[in-house]
């Protein structure tokens, strides 16, 4: 299994380097200290699927992240090491490159940094830290070989800096666009969508307020503009306890607690969002714009994937950020949320736009 | 070893950086520890809570002065107390004025209020003064001396001659680009008060002042604009420290003239535009300032916000709290003898939203 | 046809040809009067769109255009066409203008040359008048 899919990742490494990005989506940003080579990025897929590093040996990134169900594992909330449940919802590999930070929190700058948190998280990987991961890979020969030839250490000199360069230059390789909206709107086939979906698309960017922060621009769309915003998703958690638990947890932290492990296992400090990361009054509650690419595959939704199907994230919007008329709205909701009046045909029409987004191309990841 | 040197820095980090990049929440006063004259207040101002019809409100207005109180709740340590620098309402109605008032309950803490011009006209400040006290005074804390001014007023024939309702005259107040404007002002006789009240301060006692209108004459054309500036800056030049709070202008601004520094506040309702933007007439702007962000108005709460200061040993140093936006810190330096922004203030430091035309 | 009528069309055949009667016989022939009225047909239309500019489109949430734009500052005529964020595409200053409509307004779209979209962008143009044009300008 591990074989075939390398062959079919190197080949999409190999179509990256060769540059040809996925109609709709720009070229997929590398940062200069961690250049593309068709040998790291086939390391990094097997890292990626070894559940070797966890405390049970059950525990792999394809865990939480399963390239059969588009890199989620289509659960409210992830199940870790023991089976253990945190807070939030696995968000997709898929186009993940493209984003400016990483978490729905954004607590990490970019790949690099994401890949080495969920391993030593108490309800992910469940290890301690990363020594019994390292010891792992510094006595299997044939990453002793691989380390070699990609990073050019000897098996003691093997950092978990590598590793993350590695599951970062596979994750690199994950990109998906190329959908029927992307033919319709940037090849001008008018074929590519049906008229739902063309009336969905003009609701997107004109009375349902999506583009602002699910991007299409003119020559390409990624669908998130990578900033945080509170929605209100989750606010009945802290509703009236937003002061004692931005207090509380500003205490757990100045007394040494680790953020990453405070949000995945803290219930109402995990509501606080950005805010947990930049202490700035103004993100409580905000989380990242997701990209909608793919979404229809994604499910369920949210931070805490709280929202089953797409119609419910629909008429969560259309009531202004909450799920019934009569929900309180949270005090930090964002400037950009409010009610949208949409009719039923309308929302219809905004789901069938979204299932536009998906990607021929993730056929390639789920075979076998 | 790399991975947690820098979670370190991130559980450690706010009692490394400079004061300035403290954030505003939970912030250990990196002043006010060794002094019982160091505090603290909240500065929420121009939430122009609008009327539609009965029991509704634009939600616009309503949401940011909403939003304003939650963040300024979270505050820790508590401020001393709040300030509320005018404008409650857009059309001065007393459902409009309750109804902010009503929002503004779940502050925590004390409430000083401010009048502004859309509080006043509709009746020359009658249902405000019945609900919120006199629309000037002055009061001691910490060794501070705060001064509350009217300065929304103007020409008395104006204000009291005939007119068909006290809406007319509001609704000619409301409009900032009214070409048939009358200017904003404190008045002889407010200014005579002033004069006595600070006749009893001694002079190197710090003051604050709280004005609606800026002190300042910035832009007539929007009423950007106090028409006795001169005189009142006068009055409180022989102060050792002096700095003066206004609302109304919707956006950061910052000056020094002499002894007395100026700062504006942000709106919780909207931003009003930099006056250098309307080209068709000049205006001078206070010379501090560093523009604020520019805003996207797909988000309601771009460009408005609301402030907490910071007061050690008589200096004002405002922290801007922006939905959307960094926060924007704008601090006395001891050594140049004026506010500076602490990130910002250099040409070459300036970002590209900063720049308005 | 009488003689006295020929003899009156005689005499306006004979003004015609000698000019002396001023009808202009060339497509794009204007006199300052004509520019001086012309002017005050535009400026009739910038006051139209000066008072629905300040409160005149009649949408439900009384939210009016100066309330941002006093002066019509900061609305940037001149760098229209431009890529318009709040749209995902390049767009013209009326689709701008109905996003305001539609958005902080909440009120419904203008057809683009409908006479109340005409002198909005009328007024528009007037308070910003005497700059470069600056298209695409963010």
């Amino acid at each position: 299994m591990i074989r075939k899919l390398s062959l079919a990742c190197v080949l999409a490494g190999a179509s990256v380097m060769a540059n040809s990005t996925p109609l709709g989506l720009p070229p997929v940003p590398i940062p200069e200290n961690n250049p593309q080579t068709p040998e790291k990025i086939q390391l990094g897929d097997k890292l990626f699927h070894d559940t070797r590093f966890s405390a049970d040996g059950k525990v792999s990134c394809a865990t939480c992240h399963s390239q059969d169900k588009a890199f989620t594992d289509n659960l409210p909330v992830s199940k870790g090491f023991n089976n253990l449940t945190g807070t939030r919802n696995a968000p997709t590999v898929l186009n993940s490159a493209y984003m400016k930070t990483l978490f729905w929190d954004g607590r990490e700058p970019d790949l690099e940094g994401q890949s080495k948190q969920p391993p030593v998280n108490p309800v992910e990987g469940g290890l301690p830290n990363h020594t019994p991961l390292l010891e792992v890979i510094r006595k299997d020969p044939e990453y002793i070989s691989t380390f070699k030839t990609v990073f050019g250490v000897g098996a003691d000199k093997i950092t978990m800096d590598h590793v993350a360069r590695a599951i970062a230059s596979f994750e690199r390789t994950v990109i998906a666009g190329d959908s029927p909206f992307d033919s319709y709107y940037f090849a001008g086939e008018k074929d590519a969508m049906t008229p739902a979906q063309i009336r969905g698309l003009e609701l997107f960017v004109g009375k349902a307020r999506c583009v602002s922060c699910h991007r299409i621009e003119q020559t390409q769309a990624l669908f998130t503009d990578n900033r945080f915003h509170n929605i209100g998703v989750g606010f009945k958690t802290i509703q009236g306890k937003e002061q004692q638990t931005a207090a509380a947890f500003i205490k757990s932290k100045r007394e040494g607690a680790d953020v990453d492990i405070t949000v995945l296992t803290r219930k109402s400090m995990s509501e606080l969002g950005r805010f947990a990361v930049t202490e700035n009054v103004t993100e409580v509650g905000a989380f990242k714009t997701p990209t909608l690419r793919n979404i229809e595959k994604t499910a369920p939704y949210m931070h805490d994937g709280s929202l089953e199907t797409l119609k419910d994230v629909v008429n969560f919007y259309d009531k202004g950020g909450r799920e019934k008329n009569e929900d309180p709205l949270s005090g930090f909701l964002s400037g950009g949320i409010r009610p949208l009046d949409l009719r039923s045909g309308e929302k219809q029409d905004l789901v069938e736009f979204m299932k536009a987004l998906t990607s021929p191309q993730l056929e390639q990841f789920t075979q076998r | 070893m790399n991975n947690y040197s820098r979670r370190k820095f991130l559980k450690t980090g706010g009692a490394l950086l400079a004061a300035s990049s403290l954030p505003i929440s939970m912030v250990e006063m990196a002043f006010g520890k060794d002094s019982e004259q160091n505090f603290t207040f909240a500065y929420i101002s121009d939430s122009h809570i609008t009327q539609i019809e009965g029991n509704k409100f634009v939600r616009n207005w309503d949401r940011g002065l909403i939003r304003a109180v939650a963040e300024a709740n979270l505050l820790d340590p508590r401020p001393d107390f709040v300030f509320y620098g005018g404008d409650i309402a857009q059309l001065g109605k007393p459902e409009e004025i309750d109804h902010g008032l009503e929002i503004l309950s779940a502050l925590r803490g004390d409430v000083h209020y401010v009048m502004g011009e859309h509080d006043y006209y509709v009746d020359l400040g009658e249902y405000w003064q019945k609900q919120l006290g006199p629309d000037h005074y002055s009061f001691n804390h910490k060794g501070v001396h705060f001064v509350v001014l009217n300065s929304i007023l103007t020409h008395e024939e104006w204000m009291h001659k005939k007119w068909d309702s006290g809406m007319d005259r509001m609704k000619q107040m409301a409009r900032l680009d009214n070409p048939n404007g009358q200017p904003f002002m404190v008045g002889d006789k407010q200014r005579s008060w002033l004069k006595a009240d600070l006749d009893k301060v001694s002079k190197d006692t710090p003051v604050v002042v709280f004005s609606h209108s800026p002190l300042q004459k910035i832009y007539k054309g929007w009423n950007f604009w106090t028409d006795d500036a001169e005189q009142v800056q006068a009055l409180l030049k022989p102060f050792d420290k002096v700095t003066v709070l206004y609302g109304h202008v919707h956006q950061i601004q910052t000056n020094q003239i002499g002894n007395i520094s100026f700062h504006a506040a942000m709106a919780t309702a909207w931003p009003w535009p930099y006056p250098s933007t309307y080209t068709q007439q000049e205006s001078y702007l206070p010379k501090l300032t560093v523009d604020m962000n520019r805003a996207d108005p797909f988000f309601e709460r771009d460009a408005t916000g609301w402030q907490f200061i910071n007061l050690h040993s008589g200096n004002v140093d405002v922290h801007y709290t922006l939905p959307d936006n960094e926060a924007r810190v704008v601090a006395f330096d001891e050594k140049l003898g004026h506010p500076v922004d602490t990130k910002y203030q250099a040409m070459a430091d300036r970002t590209s939203p900063q720049k308005h035309y | 046809m009488d003689s006295r009528t020929m003899r009156h069309i005689a005499a306006g055949v004979t003004l015609l040809a000698s000019g002396l009667v001023l009808i202009p016989a060339q497509a794009d022939e204007f006199d300052q009067a004509d520019l001086d009225r012309w002017q005050q047909e535009y400026m009739s239309v910038v006051e139209q769109g000066e008072k629905l500019f300040h409160g005149g489109l009649g949408n439900k949430n009384t939210v009016s255009c100066d309330q941002c734009h006093p002066n019509g500052a900061n609305t940037h005529p001149e760098t229209y066409p431009k890529f318009q964020q709040q749209l995902g595409r390049v767009v013209v200053l009326g689709e701008m203008i109905n996003w305001c409509i539609m958005n902080p307004l909440e009120s419904e779209a203008l057809a683009l040359d409908d006479s109340s979209m005409v002198a909005l962008q009328a007024y528009i143009h007037h308070e910003r008048r005497g700059g470069e044009l600056a298209p695409g300008k963010h």
